[in-house]
């Protein structure tokens, strides 16, 4: 048989890796200093692109799609060609992706700090830069598709199975989720609203996880844990059963991160049991990547790369453990919305991502540049800190978590909340954050090792731009159906994998989607629940662009603890107007969704202005800029038309008189202030916040005597 | 099942809670004064947990090696696993799966694996009959509704025992039995010092109309209640439960203008009740 030769572009992967260190970096030290601000409100510097809310997304942001989605391309756009024995179909097309992605991590890291953001978690970017994500994984499918029909491999190996199901379903979610009406250039508004907006959110939240950190790292793990550990894979059969399930299942499970909340209970009990059944299709990732390390397993006490990826596997298999533990009913009762969830992300972003992308690293920095690691010791100084690292932010987190649920759950004898001042519930776990941060700084010293050793790498070997390689032609199998299974037939049709990919990924949606859409009685309508005025529509955008979801919920479970504390729980019905929902996902401080009209419009005044003097002890950041900022009212007419369009019933010319209305609505605010001795201004953005944050939860608040202080 | 997991959950909880004594229980001293010895205990505690990991796991390394594992424990891992040795590998080995030098062998799905799949696919199917279909699960409004109900019945029931009744709250007794409860509380705990009429001994006379810290049922439980200790009157809120401390008080407020043996003389302001 003829050999082909043919050459293999070293370079894009390269600066893949490049980007992975640059962005894994910067995404840690925000994460650092976010951890810190938790307990020294001071470390924003009273700038306002500083405070928590606002770089909370940054980070986030960073570490998914900057270090952990570099790190993704790095592997396929080394992996992929090889498997296939072919170079990538386009170098353009690979420039393109590279460039283009660098481009969407820098306006991410620009807008985020600036407010510019949509509140959606990890989807919080604006408009314009959604397209260009979309154009650019368009870029990244095209260019991959191509190589493998390019290819000289007949079948594709299990890892390519992943990279297609990631790259299918994560354009479907990104897309599904970013429907959003533009306002501005930099604004737009959900498509959906409330209960619906919270659960294609969260179905996209939850698959992001899914098909981001998850399927494209156990691509990667197919092919760099056998590599490495020089063994064959454990179980084809266990890779087709565990592939196919694992991607069906995942994609229902998005509404058990709405447990105990106005989502209606059928879809909050499938989110349930999905997350059950999930164990065993996540463990076969796990199973099948141990089990290929047998006879390996005397090298993995020495060898660097080998310990990162046995660490990062087991990682694997406990958060994939705790997450359907998490979906149970009564244990999600405890931890939604505490700390116990910030340590399991933990667990799978630190040791499961980021352990395996060390490991990568380690073995394909000497591979590139044709020379062996500069030090296998510093390499293994980086594993220890690094593991304590994660013991040390994990442990914490958990304690902190727990201790959260049980005091703000705990009644006193007399059947009246043991800890009725939130706040107290804050104070007990700051040395938890203290030790969370250390465990977080150790983290990021075992990173800069890192780097530090495979620069010195780099730096004493070679690097080779194109590696030649040679390979057959690709014969034309004939009538393979006989040959072997139905399967092996699947894996000699990319395309047709693809489509049945998606197939499989749009059941689960579809399901939960429809009927939450279609069908009125999911969503019962409330008649006193009205449309927000122009003024507390501007304050609802302040509190989007401060981002206050990230420590506040507006969310009250029906518990007898969070009814005491907040008052009625919250109905599907009065979120009807809210594009987008702002439940949150945590609560470092107290759910707001009745927060209207409990405190006087001073109380807010001074509180914003510094959260202590209202509050001491108090570990969220002032905002003074609030009380000085003039409130833009340029936009509203433009507001008011796009949230008509999306269904909110303005009655037709509103948009002309909204300004009019808000300037009324304002000055009394401001009227009411001033009579309490503050000399506030009815112009002011803090005026349209305060309003804002009198309405809410007040539609249905009938019995203001259920809420208790 | 339900109230055995939820049973479970709270054992589990209780556990952790042991843990978390320590920062509650400080919790509710001054914050900030002494939360860096908790830190320090818990940066032991996670030292430990890192250090004992660390053991474990370069021990265990060499165990595998080192260790033959017992025919019985192998053949339970066999039963398990059905995996092929690796010795006999070649016979799993798929000979034309070749991808970049990647093999890959096709060992059976381990029965564990197959067990465990299947447990979930059942939980899961009976999860959803019982909170939908055969509707023997309480969905979250009802589960509201009965935690509602449960506290309302609590609350209730703490009115009725007396738990409730403070010095704002409590109110004069009028049944016989009741008082007669509270006049044996009073011979037994009282009388040493206001004489077993009440007509006071080292404590003053209880059945005058001269108060020292005002009179009515109020007032007295107050002083019952909290004492004065400097006066050597005891405070009887650790040693009486709230309805004891009624009967007792609504007991002396009964001994008004009776006329002991040896009354001690008036102490204290004309008390009028308004």
């Amino acid at each position: 048989m003829e050999l082909e030769r043919f050459s293999y572009d070293n370079r894009i992967v390269r600066n893949f890796a490049y980007a992975t260190l640059l962005w894994g970096i910067v995404g840690m030290i925000v994460g650092l200093l976010i951890a810190l601000q938790l307990f020294i409100p001071e470390l924003n510097f009273s700038i306002p692109f500083l405070t928590f809310g606002r770089i909370r997304p940054l980070h986030t942001n960073a570490v998914i799609f900057a270090f952990v989605g570099n790190a993704i391309f790095m592997g396929v756009y080394h992996s992929l060609p090889r498997l296939l024995k072919t170079p990538m179909f386009s170098k353009l097309l690979s420039n393109i992706h590279f460039w283009g992605w660098q481009l969407i991590i820098v306006s991410a890291a620009i807008t985020l700090p600036l407010g510019i953001t949509t509140s959606k978690e990890y989807a919080e970017l604006e408009w314009p830069i959604d397209i260009a994500i979309t154009l650019v994984w368009v870029v990244f499918g095209i260019n991959m598709i191509g190589t493998m029909i390019k290819r000289r491999e007949s079948h594709i190996y299990v890892a390519i199975w992943f990279y297609i199901a990631t790259w299918v379903t994560v354009a479907v979610l990104h897309i599904v989720n970013s429907f959003e009406i533009p306002v501005t250039f930099l604004k737009s508004y959900s498509l959906y609203a409330g209960v619906q907006d919270a659960l294609v959110q969260w179905w996209y939240g939850h698959n992001a996880v899914a098909f981001f950190l998850t399927t494209p790292y156990l691509g990667l793990m197919y092919y760099y844990l056998p590599k490495a550990a020089n063994r064959p894979v454990y179980s084809y059969r266990l890779s087709i059963l565990h592939f196919w399930t694992l991607i069906f299942i995942y994609i229902w499970a998005g509404p058990h991160h709405l447990l105990y909340s106005a989502l209606p209970d059928w879809a909050q009990s499938l989110g349930t049991v999905f997350s059950v059944m999930l164990i065993a299709p996540s463990w076969g990732g796990m199973v099948n990547g141990l089990l290929t390390l047998r006879g390996a397993w005397d090298r993995v006490r020495q060898d660097p790369v080998l310990k990162f990826m046995v660490v990062a596997v087991t990682a694997y298999g406990m958060a994939t453990f705790e997450g359907p533990t998490l979906s149970l009913k009564n244990v999600n009762a405890i931890a939604h919305f505490t700390d116990w969830v910030i340590a399991h992300v933990h667990v799978g972003a630190l040791g499961w991502n980021g352990f395996l992308t060390f490991g990568i690293l380690y073995w394909l920095v000497p591979k590139l540049w044709k020379t062996e690691l500069y030090s296998k010791k510093m390499a293994n100084v980086h594993f220890w800190i690094g593991f304590l690292g994660i013991v040390f932010y994990a442990l914490p987190m958990w304690f902190s978590g727990i201790t959260q649920a049980l005091m703000w759950k705990q009644f006193n004898e007399l059947g009246i909340l043991q800890y009725p001042n939130f706040l107290e519930t804050v104070l007990n776990i700051v040395p938890m954050y203290i030790i969370r941060a250390f465990g977080g700084a150790l983290y990021i010293a075992g990173f800069v090792i890192m780097v530090y050793n495979l620069i010195k790498t780099m730096k004493q070997g070679s690097f080779v731009n194109e590696e030649i390689a040679e390979a057959p032609a690709l014969e034309k199998f004939k009538d393979p159906f006989r040959k072997g299974t139905r399967h092996r037939w699947l894996e000699g049709k990319p395309v047709y994998f693809l489509v049945v990919s998606l197939i499989v990924i749009l059941i689960g949606g579809i399901v939960e989607f429809v009927p939450t859409f279609l069908v009125k009685s999911n969503i019962p309508t409330i008649a006193s629940v009205k449309p927000y005025t122009p003024l507390e529509l501007q304050g609802r955008d302040i509190y989007i662009r401060e981002a206050c979801n990230s420590c506040h919920s507006q969310l009250v479970r029906p518990f007898r603890s969070e009814t005491e504390r907040y008052g009625e729980y919250s109905k599907a019905g009065e979120y009807v107007y809210d594009h987008p929902f702002l439940w949150g996902s945590k609560r470092s401080g107290p759910d707001l969704h009745r927060i209207g009209g409990k405190y006087p419009n001073s109380w807010h005044y001074l509180h914003f202005e510094n959260p202590r003097q209202i509050s001491p002890g108090s570990t969220m950041p002032p905002y003074p800029w609030l009380l000085v900022n003039d409130l833009n009212t340029t936009t509203t007419e433009a507001k008011i038309n796009a949230l008509r369009k999306i269904g909110v019933p303005y009655p037709e010319g509103f948009e002309k008189v909204a300004n009019a209305e808000l300037v009324k609505q304002a000055e009394q605010i401001a009227l009411d202030l001033q009579k309490n001795g503050i000399p506030a201004e009815p112009q002011k953005e803090i005026i349209a916040l305060i309003a804002y944050l009198q309405r809410l939860g007040t539609d249905i608040k009938t019995n203001t005597q259920t809420a208790s202080k | 099942m339900k109230r055995i997991i939820n049973s479970f959950a709270l054992k589990f909880f209780s556990a952790v809670m042991f843990f978390n004594q320590f920062i509650i229980a400080a919790g509710e001293s001054d914050y900030p004064e002494n939360y860096y010895d908790k830190v320090a205990l818990f940066l032991i505690f996670v030292i430990i947990i890192g250090f004992l990991s660390l053991i474990y796991f370069e021990s265990k390394i060499r165990i595998v090696k080192e260790k033959q594992p017992s025919v019985f424990w192998a053949k339970v891992r066999h039963l398990l696993t059905k995996s092929t040795p690796i010795e006999r590998e070649n016979e799993v080995l798929l000979v034309d799966h070749n991808y970049d030098g990647i093999k890959e062998l096709d060992n059976r799905i381990p029965p564990w694996f197959s067990g465990l799949f299947y447990a979930t696919i059942i939980f899961s199917v009976w999860y959803m009959l019982h909170y939908h279909v055969l509707g023997t699960g309480d969905l979250q409004e009802a589960e509201y509704a009965q935690e509602v109900k449960l506290a309302e019945i609590q609350r209730a029931e703490l009115m009725r025992s007396g738990a409730m009744i403070n010095e704002e709250t409590v109110t004069l007794l009028t049944e016989p039995a009741m008082l007669e409860s509270g006049k044996q509380i009073f011979i037994t705990n009282c009388a040493a010092c206001h004489a077993a009429d009440g007509g006071g001994l080292v404590g003053p006379n209880l059945t005058d109309d001269y108060w020292i810290h005002g009179g009515g049922i109020k007032n007295i439980f107050k002083v019952v209640k909290y004492g004065v200790v400097n006066k050597g009157m005891i405070a009887w809120q650790n040693l009486l439960n709230p309805k004891q401390m009624q009967e007792v008080s609504s007991y002396v407020v009964t001994l008004q203008g009776t006329t002991p043996a040896n009354p001690k003389n008036a102490e204290g302001e004309l008390w009028k009740e308004e």
